[in-house]
């Protein structure tokens, strides 16, 4: 173990690791998906709840915190927001239901159910009074009286203040989606899905095709045969096609709804690119003095393999590790789209998957939320990539 | 020549073998009789569907069925949701849709990002080519089902709600004078995706080639910038580039999955993704049997059209 510590000690203090170093892009691209993975982490260990991402947080598609709404919206969730308060007014146990009338973080006012009926029915007036006008955006009037109808809707409510009153407006800063759930925290806890989606496929497919390409690389002979016939065979069948045959293989069966299929089709299709890649260094440093002098000590042969050829291998580990985790999150958003990806959890794919309805009547701020939240990752991902491959692999395609 | 053709095909045999066995297998983990006629089906219907397709066979039987098929191209087994509808007819009426869309935007896309790529290389290191690229990462960093759905929301959707007929939201009819109409939309956003991954590519090949010897004697020699840049280098990186569109060939009949998908054009991508979702085992199995069989064959003919342009890749 202390020489493979030793051999990635090197490889981090190396020549590689000090220009990428001096590469600030790549820092920043660095510290962004460091902030990644502490949200990813936060929402991992109970940040939010399933409660934060499938409850009702307010009306349906309302906008964000700087999103403009005409008065017919308006209107609209005011009346949302009263028929919720007359419900559970006039529930056969009223003082509970109002009690317990909850969504996001607003709860009824304190009074008995009679007192918040008449407060109700006072809201009520204050709404025929804004929908017996016909247009709502231009008059001045009709402003006033929606304030004014606004007014009421906030006193049926017990707003929340402090630190309750912050987390509240957090939840709707960019609005709700069409079943008026929160989108900011829809889009947070997809960051824990793609951060767990990435790092799980990415990771066990490096491993699989670091293992793979090095024994084929190494050993060669009928071992070489093998995995090339093996990584032949799974990239002769177009990628979407392989993802989407492999995700329905577990249809119905006991992992249907988790997120084991969509690892086992992108660890089953991702693991070919380091494969070659490996494959074809190590047959590169097999044939290094430095290899044949610890054969030519008596070491055997799987341990020259683990112990002075893989490590060797680590910074193309490192690159392939960040391009799958940028093809992982990708592939998501398709698969959740083609309905064999992420279940019962929101993601980024199943958010923009769910926002096509909305893009058509000019509602932008779920596909946008999601968008903007995996642009900056796959983006600082994609930086890194660079980066790493022009400070270690400088003889790559696609370095400057 | 013809041992390097003949190595070739040898190698690519085992590699079918393989993939239809991989292929059988897969679609074999759960039963595809029973998922398709769900749970109140009796065990007559079950037993006499998988008596139809000859499921009740022995693996090795079934092995060798399917490769008689591909090998004699005889798909007259029937869909199971589309009652009386041969997969052979269903694979000839998905080719056109799918190619009237990926084709042109194959030329597209290989025309504007070969130009984006030498303007870029040529400007290397200047503001303009850092502002090409940057676009193209961050162009990248997006979905590509973002692009599809705001493509059709600006392109088709908000266009004829305003009355201009000029794109279709959906659909696909056959023939030339309809193709603007149903394809030119999904070609355009496929190729304005492609040409941010493809313009990387081309400018990393182009900046490689311009750090080559000839191109240092070419310049020693005194021939001016612009000439070295679109004689010398362009000729000499042609060869990786057209590798690339080769190796994209095959990619072409699958089509733009999601494209069929999303504007309902009926390709062989629409076609199979809706045989997976309805369980439609014969259609799957055939369909993915045939992508991988062209894709070999079209593997094999980059090959040996590259050995043929390159005499160097013969000898390895």
């Amino acid at each position: 173990m202390t020489s493979t510590n030793s051999a990635l000690g090197k490889f981090l203090s190396g020549r590689g690791m000090r220009k990428l170093r001096r590469d600030r892009m790549a820092l920043v691209a660095l510290a962004v998906i460091g902030v990644y993975l502490l949200l990813a982490l936060s929402v991992g260990v109970g940040l939010l709840d399933k409660g934060d991402v499938f409850d009702r947080a307010g009306p349906d598609t309302v906008p964000g915190a700087w999103g403009v709404q005409d008065g017919e919206k308006r209107l609209t969730d005011a009346e949302f927001y009263i028929e919720q308060v007359q419900r559970a007014a006039r529930a056969s146990n009223a003082e509970d239901s109002l009690a317990e009338l909850r969504f996001g973080g607003l709860r009824a006012a304190p009074g008995t159910p009679a007192e918040v009926q008449a407060q109700v029915d006072d809201a009520w007036l204050a709404f025929d009074a804004v929908a017996a006008y016909e247009e709502l955006d231009e008059d001045p009037e009709v402003a006033s009286l929606l304030t004014t109808l606004e007014q009421k809707v906030e006193g049926l409510y017990a707003a929340p203040t402090g630190f309750a009153g912050a987390i509240h407006s957090l939840r709707l800063s960019l609005g709700t989606d069409r079943q008026g759930r929160s989108i900011l925290f829809r889009a947070l806890y997809s960051t824990k899905v793609a951060v767990q989606i990435g790092i799980v496929s990415a990771l066990i497919s490096v491993l699989i095709g670091t293992l793979l390409g090095a024994a084929a690389g190494y050993f060669g002979g009928w071992v070489d045969h093998m995995v090339v016939w093996l990584y032949s065979t799974f990239s002769s069948i177009p990628w979407i096609v392989l993802l989407m045959v492999l995700a329905s293989m577990f249809r119905g069966g006991p992992f249907d709804g988790t997120l084991i299929p969509v690892y086992a089709a992108f660890c089953m299709s991702f693991w070919i690119s380091p494969c070659r890649v490996i494959r074809g260094e190590v047959m590169k440093l097999r044939e290094l003095e430095y290899v044949q002098a610890a054969s030519a000590i008596g070491f055997g042969r799987i341990r020259i393999l683990l112990k002075h050829i893989i490590p060797n291998t680590a910074h193309l580990m490192f690159i392939n590790f960040s391009l799958l985790f940028i093809g992982a999150i990708k592939a998501e958003v398709i698969l959740s789209f083609l309905g064999l990806g992420v279940k019962n959890e929101p993601s980024w794919g199943v958010m923009i998957n769910q926002a096509k309805a909305e893009v058509l009547n000019g509602f932008f701020w779920q596909i946008g939320a999601a968008t903007f939240f995996m642009l900056v990752l796959v983006l600082a991902f994609n930086i890194l990539s660079d980066a790493l491959q022009d400070a270690f692999d400088p003889k790559h395609v696609g370095s400057q | 020549m013809w041992s390097y053709i003949a190595r070739k095909l040898l190698y690519n045999i085992p590699v079918y073998l393989g993939i239809l066995l991989f292929l059988m297998l897969a679609l074999r983990v759960n039963d595809p009789v029973h998922a398709f006629l769900g749970k109140n089906a009796t065990d007559a219907d079950i037993l006499d569907v998988r008596a139809k397709l000859g499921l009740d066979q022995a693996f090795i039987y079934q092995y060798f069925d399917l490769l008689r098929d591909v090998l004699t191209l005889d798909f007259s087994v029937e869909s199971w949701t589309n009652e009386g509808l041969r997969v052979s007819d269903m694979l000839k009426r998905s080719v056109i849709p799918s190619i009237s869309i990926t084709v042109p935007a194959l030329v597209l896309t290989s025309i504007i990002s070969i130009s984006i790529a030498l303007i870029s290389a040529f400007f290397r290191g200047r503001p303009i080519d850092r502002t090409l690229m940057v676009m193209a990462v961050v162009g990248m960093s997006v979905s590509f089902l973002v692009y599809i759905i705001f493509g059709q929301y600006w392109g088709a959707y908000l266009l004829t709600r305003e009355g201009s007929d000029l794109f279709a939201i959906g659909g696909f009819e056959p023939g030339l004078a309809n193709w603007p109409y149903y394809c030119l939309l999904p070609v355009l956003i496929s190729t304005f995706v492609a040409t941010g991954y493809d313009t990387r590519f081309y400018r990393a090949v182009m900046v490689e080639e311009s750090s080559r010897d000839y191109i240092t004697t070419a310049k020693a020699k005194g021939a001016n910038r612009r000439k070295v840049m679109f004689v010398h280098m362009l000729k000499n990186a042609l060869i990786p580039i057209i590798t690339r569109i080769m190796t994209t060939l095959p990619f072409l009949i699958m089509g733009s999955l999601l494209l069929e998908v999303y504007f309902n054009i009926p390709g062989m991508g629409r076609v199979l993704y809706k045989a997976i979702q309805e369980q439609d085992f014969p259609v799957v199995q055939i369909f993915v049997a045939v992508f991988a069989g062209i894709f070999i064959v079209s593997n094999i003919l980059t090959d040996v059209l590259y050995a043929l342009v390159d005499p160097r890749v013969r000898l390895s």
